[in-house]
């Protein structure tokens, strides 16, 4: 009996799946036409794994980014590849970059995350660098980000023209040459004129942040983001503590209209054109935000495939809902727009990369 | 206030919060023991699993309780096989594996770990009692302090160096000299990098530290052809008498806590010089100071004590500022923020149950790694009686494991080996090794500090009321050892007397 009963449930679901069936056919017929230049050939990168090699060690906001990514390429990229990633850290990513650059294979299968301002190096012809900014095939950065520089109120400097006019200049804190603390002031000195100490060494951009609590220094430049997101940034602002000087995107972030862009002030000043294209090469690295890149020889259509899954991840509401969740700010630049990018900034004449390399090495 | 507390109290161990905390001791048990890979890697790693976690307390249960044990655990390592379980707990080797290859891995172990539970619970009511005076006690030294401070600390030199002074001296200059290496942090300029991109950064301590003391340690049990301890199994039964020499050296314990916890609170320093400055303090206050580095329980307690109350000092910047003290507290702040809490003044003020409730979770953490480890002791002690030949294939993968975590990079196996190479040649020619160390963690921090105070003031911060107090400290800390060792008359000659 038992059988029996068995048999005919079998028999009743096999029907309904018959007339399933039958009801979705078109729906099915429609999906075979648009999926069959898929199913032509298998995917290449069914079955593979992606390697995301990431320049920093694990947990640092560099490596944030890639490992939210990682979670989502698989359901933009056709056959649905693993993907994971390795920490690589070392010489600001420079170890990464040169690894992703000559090592790997150029199949598509790695990608690198690397610094934004690498070009940098390259350009003033440091022996370490063993790749062309403008030969890796961008995939995208989920960031661009814009700086701004935040002075204690309780200093006489209220205004840039304050600090151009200052017979002792103020202090700022910076945690390395290679920091936006170092040559975001640095900038304003060789376009605009202004003069700042730079207090170069401290372990940490927080370090600095304590260091102007304490009074040991006055100001510091970083990115606006983490101005509006953070303490001890949130409290400052409410006791008005420090006051910002200048911002330096293309047009104005509207919780700071009242602050000038540094592009105003150069108009103020009336900054000559070698200094404005020095500005451009330096503040590029903002636009290249947390780059994810390719080696330079990856077929042009897997390129193009990761570059409309960046695209698609970007609008995709669940990555959102997740990047605000772990408070990473999302404003993202596409991968086609900064190979442009990256062309124009390591063709810069040999006059502005001598002022460059100036800027950046007080030591040689 | 009171208020706040208990309720801190009331949430850890409360359900679901209880159970993260337990994972998370569980977790930080094993990263603790296996050496290189620290705290803060596997904080790192475990960062994404706390997205899930829906409360800041239940979160802190998983990520600061995995933290808080990785020190006591660690210590386990260090004392068990001379290899550092974490690299702050090198210190640990000095006194505690002599004392593993005399038979009393017990008795060491009782007291790493009885002190590592004093000192969390000193660093953890440090924390709760500094709550109305956090801005103040972060803000009181500045760079120049700092400077001077550092100074302070390669003194220390003087003390870790052991039988000769001269000795001493030169492998702290080494040390002083290889923290040269890298990218000059105020001009930019390569120095002595060779062209190789790994050096850019300068060396990593960790690989330096376990190529350093746990190589030569492997060497010489190969050579020996025994097993770790030398003495015959009936000491075993030492880890109460481990305990007991906690409490018979309480004041030291306190003191090298209070070392510890405001090794914490400064930026940049921590638990990696914290150590070897109690370290040093402890073996400065031994009666007969030729039992230094040969087993004495306090310099086993000194470390023990200091590497564990340093998480509490941690916490007080970042809760004050919003700054984080220290590398695996910008990790933990991060969580903070995605669970949704500011750190930052507001922890002091509408939610200072959470700040009581990382003390409460530094102290209850301790105290359930602590029983735990008193069940298992006497079976970890048990290793050191195993044939060194069946050992030492194990103890060399743990130690290039742990060195390759630095970095993910094989020129971190190789810095392993050559350092590993000196150590051994040290411990033959009786050079002592813990003053090169000091010598590479220090002289990168205090030529930073010392480039930003000229840079700031000028040479005006050598008149600082502050600094002055702090160099004349620094002449009597140096000097009083020297003075109390002309009247006790002691006298080392024999190479072998060295650490």
């Amino acid at each position: 009996m038992p059988n029996n009963f068995r048999s005919v449930n079998a028999c009743a679901g096999f029907r309904q799946i018959l007339t399933l069936a039958s009801r979705l056919s078109p729906l099915i017929f429609f999906l075979f036409l648009t999926l069959a230049p898929a199913f032509g050939q298998t995917p290449f990168y069914q079955g593979k794994t992606i390697t995301i090699i990431v320049g920093t060690k694990a947990g640092d906001v560099y490596d944030l980014y890639p490992r939210l990514m990682a979670e989502y390429l698989p359901k933009y990229i056709p056959g649905s590849p693993n993907v994971i990633i390795q920490n690589m850290p070392g010489a600001a990513s420079v170890i990464a970059a040169n690894h992703v650059y000559n090592v790997t294979k150029p199949d598509g299968l790695t990608i690198g995350a690397i610094y934004p301002a690498l070009y940098f190096d390259q350009l003033s012809k440091k022996p370490e660098i063993r790749f062309d900014w403008s030969k890796f095939n961008y995939i995208g950065s989920p960031i661009v980000s814009n700086h701004l520089m935040y002075m204690r109120t309780d200093t006489p400097f209220k205004t840039i023209e304050d600090v151009r006019t200052a017979k002792t200049p103020p202090k700022c804190g910076s945690n390395g040459t290679s920091s936006t603390g170092y040559y975001m002031p640095k900038l304003l000195e060789e376009t605009i004129g202004t003069k700042f100490d730079i207090v170069v060494g401290y372990q940490s951009g927080g370090d600095v942040d304590l260091a102007v609590e304490r009074g040991e220094v006055q100001c510091r430049a970083f990115t606006i983001t983490a101005y509006f997101a953070r303490e001890p940034f949130i409290s400052w602002r409410k006791r008005g503590f420090v006051r910002v000087l200048f911002q330096t995107g293309n047009k104005k972030d509207e919780r700071l209209n009242d602050v000038p862009t540094i592009y105003e002030l150069m108009d103020k000043y009336k900054t000559n054109e070698s200094g404005r294209r020095l500005s451009t090469v330096i503040l590029a690295a903002g636009d290249f935000g947390r780059p994810l890149v390719f080696a330079p020889a990856v077929p042009a259509d897997r390129v193009k495939m990761f570059r409309d899954a960046f695209d698609k991840i970007m609008k995709d509401p669940a990555y959102l809902a997740e990047a605000e969740k772990r408070k990473l700010d999302i404003d993202p630049i596409r991968g086609s727009e900064m190979q442009t990018l990256a062309k124009e900034v390591v063709s810069v004449t040999p006059d502005v990369v001598e002022r460059m390399k100036k800027l950046m090495e007080p030591g040689n | 206030m009171l208020e706040a507390f208990s309720s801190g109290f009331w949430q850890v161990i409360a359900w679901p919060a209880f159970g993260y905390l337990l994972i998370g001791i569980g977790i930080g048990f094993w990263v603790g023991l296996l050496p290189g890979i620290g705290g803060l890697a596997t904080l790192a790693l475990m960062l994404p699993f706390s997205y899930t976690i829906k409360t800041p307390i239940e979160a802190f249960c998983f990520l600061l309780g995995m933290l808080a044990v990785t020190g006591t655990t660690g210590d386990l390592t260090s004392i068990l096989f001379g290899i550092p379980g974490e690299s702050s707990s090198a210190a640990l080797i000095l006194d505690g594996y002599p004392m593993s290859k005399k038979g009393e891995a017990g008795r060491a172990l009782g007291a790493a770990i009885m002190s590592s539970l004093l000192g969390a619970v000193i660093g953890a009511l440090s924390l709760a009692i500094s709550i109305p005076i956090m801005r103040p006690l972060v803000l009181l030294f500045g760079s120049p302090e700092l400077f001077i401070l550092t100074i302070m600390g390669i003194t220390f030199i003087g003390t870790l160096a052991g039988a000769s002074l001269i000795k001493g001296l030169l492998a702290g200059g080494v040390g002083l000299m290889l923290a040269a290496i890298g990218v000059d942090p105020q001009t930019g300029s390569l120095r002595y990098t060779f062209g190789m991109l790994y050096l850019w950064d300068g060396l990593d301590v960790t690989p330096v530290v376990v190529g350093l003391f746990a190589i030569p340690e492997i060497v010489d049990l190969a050579v020996r052809g025994t097993s770790i301890s030398e003495a015959p199994k009936e000491k075993l039964k030492g880890v109460m008498e481990g305990v007991k020499d906690t409490f018979r050296h309480f004041w030291l314990v306190v003191r090298c806590s209070l070392i510890g916890v405001y090794f914490g609170v400064l930026p940049v320093l921590g638990a990696n010089v914290a150590q070897w400055i109690a370290y040093a303090h402890a073996a400065a206050g031994l009666k007969d100071r030729k039992r230094a580095g040969k087993g004495a329980v306090e310099g086993v307690l000194g470390p023990g004590a200091a590497n564990n109350s340093t998480r509490g000092g941690d916490l007080i910047p970042t809760i004050a500022f919003g700054i984080p003290g220290s590398a695996s507290m910008a990790l933990l702040l991060g969580a903070l923020l995605i669970v949704g809490l500011q750190p930052g003044p507001e922890m002091l003020t509408s939610r200072l149950d959470v700040t009581f409730a990382m003390v409460w979770i530094l102290i209850i953490s301790n105290i359930i790694v602590a029983g735990f480890c008193f069940l298992i002791l006497n079976h970890l002690a048990a290793l050191t009686f195993i044939r060194g030949s069946l050992l030492i294939p194990f103890l060399v993968v743990l130690v290039f494991i742990g060195s390759f975590t630095a970095n993910n990079s094989v020129y971190d196996l190789i810095v392993t080996l050559v350092f590993g190479a000196l150590g051994y040649f040290m411990v033959l020619n009786g050079w002592p090794r813990p003053p090169l160390i000091l010598g590479l963690i220090l002289g990168k921090i205090g030529e930073n500090y010392l480039w930003i105070s000229t840079a700031a003031y000028g040479a005006r911060w050598l008149l600082f009321p502050s600094v002055i107090t702090l160099i004349i400290l620094t002449v009597i800390v140096v000097a009083y050892p020297t003075i109390k060792e002309r009247r006790g008359k002691a006298k080392y000659d024999r190479p072998e007397d060295a650490i």
